[in-house]
């Protein structure tokens, strides 16, 4: 475990129009650890995780207050190339989202956006982030067939296979597992294990068991705010705030 | 997500584990008194009824598991049901060793009554003390007065002790004809093994408590010494 810090979230407030969807969040986020959020449906999860790269700057009417630092820089801050950072911070979302191309182009389409034309190279690190996704040995023989042939799960994977070729130092995944049968969700939680070896995952679920298992950290939103953040353990087994409490055995939500 | 039917099930988990608590005071209680009293009836009685605590225990056992394995419970709940689990295991045990004392009174029961050791009267007044404040702080989940619970253990032990010493005694003191000898020597050493029964009731009264404070708070306080 390490206590480096790659996010810092202070007093963050958002908002759709008039709405006020997020009230004075402030978090940590450990680098090379799974954080999970948690909460009912509507609580701001996805707000928040939106924030993180900036995904919400293309909503219209919506306005942030307060810091994101990203490794000590403020993400708001007029000299942050929007593109540059959402690089840095990838987003895998609930519905796999393949582009209508080939299994290998999905994989390529954002090197090659950065510019990378050697052949050999493109090859190289399309196959490695296959095989982080999980998903090579599965796909090795039909590289060059429609993603949108692959299953569900498959689709899945494909799109963090996506997500790693750029290189990023933080995964988002927003319920990435929700649209998925028992054995692709099996999947996708065991890839969340060895991708935090390497990479800061944050991933929202409405699944309070698989935020159990798949995180170090988990954080507890209720009604836009941050209600409790805890090592996954202690907040399972002995939650400080009965909030918290209730929310976890299933006595309201 | 509110989960009402886990939670009615749950409830009745903690009925049937009250149950077991209730029957293992009265088999205890019971056998305090088959002791005091040179009652046979009542010792034999709480001999046959430990088939209902053992079948109660294996119904806990059942009831958690299932709950632990199709409910995956959180927090308190999870706690309550590895707490239920524990504490059915030391109600059982009590039941054991409250057989274990109205197996020696029935023997005792067939001779005359043994000197009088008044530290044995204190130690049974104590372990029951104790095993009465364990359930009851059990049922109403309360942290505080389980912590005094583990204090009185060291009074448990040096009444234990003081019986022991007691009953040395006896035996040491001369009666005429090794028949005599040997049967004074027999009883004692029967009533010895209550003590040392009573005693290990104080200590499974003692880890109910901790199992108390464990669900309570979810802290464990076995093994920190001394509170
Ligand atoms: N694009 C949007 N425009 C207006 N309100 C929104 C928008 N997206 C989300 N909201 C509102 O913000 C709140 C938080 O939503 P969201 O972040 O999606 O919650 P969660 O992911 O926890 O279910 C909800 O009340 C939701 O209706
Ligand atoms: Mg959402």
């Amino acid at each position: 475990m390490t206590d480096t810090i790659k996010f810092a979230v202070k007093n963050l407030d958002f908002y759709y129009g008039d709405f006020k969807a997020l009230d004075r969040i402030g978090i940590e986020v450990s680098e090379k650890q799974a954080t999970a959020l948690i909460g009912p449906s509507g609580c701001g999860k996805s707000t928040f995780l939106r924030c993180l790269n900036r995904m919400n700057d293309l909503i219209p009417g919506t306005r942030v207050d307060g810091e994101i630092l990203l490794d000590g820089g403020n993400i708001h801050d007029p000299g942050v190339d929007v593109v540059h950072l959402r690089r840095k911070v990838g987003m895998v979302f609930q519905k796999p989202n393949p582009f209508p191309k080939t299994i290998f182009e999905n994989v390529a389409y954002g090197l090659r956006v950065n510019g990378v034309k050697n052949k050999a190279t493109l090859r190289q690190s399309v196959e490695k982030s296959l095989m982080d996704a999980a998903l090579f040995d599965e796909v090795k023989d039909r590289l060059h067939q429609s993603a949108l042939g692959l299953s569900g799960g498959q689709q899945q994977r494909l799109c963090i296979a996506r997500a790693l070729a750029v290189k990023p130092d933080v995964l988002l995944m927003d319920e990435p597992a929700s649209a998925l049968d028992p054995i692709a969700t099996q999947k996708i939680e065991d890839l969340i294990h060895q991708l935090k070896t390497y990479y800061t995952i944050i991933i929202v679920t409405h699944n309070m068991q698989q935020a159990a298992r798949v995180s170090d950290v988990t954080a507890f939103f209720y009604m836009g705010r941050l209600i409790e953040t805890g090592d996954t353990e202690t907040l399972f087994t002995r939650p400080k705030l009965k909030q918290t409490e209730d929310y976890i055995t299933g006595r309201f939500g | 997500m509110e989960r009402h039917n886990f939670h009615r099930e749950l409830e009745q988990l903690k009925l049937t584990i009250y149950k077991m608590a209730a029957l293992a005071r009265q088999s205890f209680d019971n056998a305090c008194k088959a002791y005091l009293h040179r009652d046979d009836d009542i010792a034999q009685a709480i001999i046959d009824g430990d088939r209902e605590i053992n079948r109660i225990e294996l119904e806990i056992d059942r009831q958690s598991l299932r709950l632990l394995a199709l409910e995956q419970p959180m927090a308190r709940d999870l706690r309550m049901i590895v707490g239920i689990m524990r504490i059915s295991n030391d109600l059982e045990r009590i039941a054991d060793q409250s057989v274990n004392i109205a197996e020696r009174t029935l023997f005792l029961c067939q001779h005359p009554p043994l000197e009088n050791v008044p530290a044995m009267e204190a130690l049974i007044d104590i372990s029951k003390k104790m095993f009465a404040m364990a359930v009851t702080s059990f049922r109403d989940l309360d942290a505080v007065a389980a912590k005094q619970i583990p204090a009185l253990d060291d009074q448990a032990d040096e009444y234990t002790m003081q019986v022991l010493k007691g009953l040395i005694e006896v035996m040491a003191a001369s009666s005429p004809g090794f028949e005599k000898r040997v049967l004074k020597m027999r009883r004692s050493i029967q009533t010895i093994i209550i003590s040392r029964c009573l005693e290990r009731i104080a200590d499974m009264s003692t880890n109910i408590a901790e199992h108390v404070v464990f669900i309570a708070e979810g802290v464990n306080l076995k093994h920190i010494q001394k509170l």
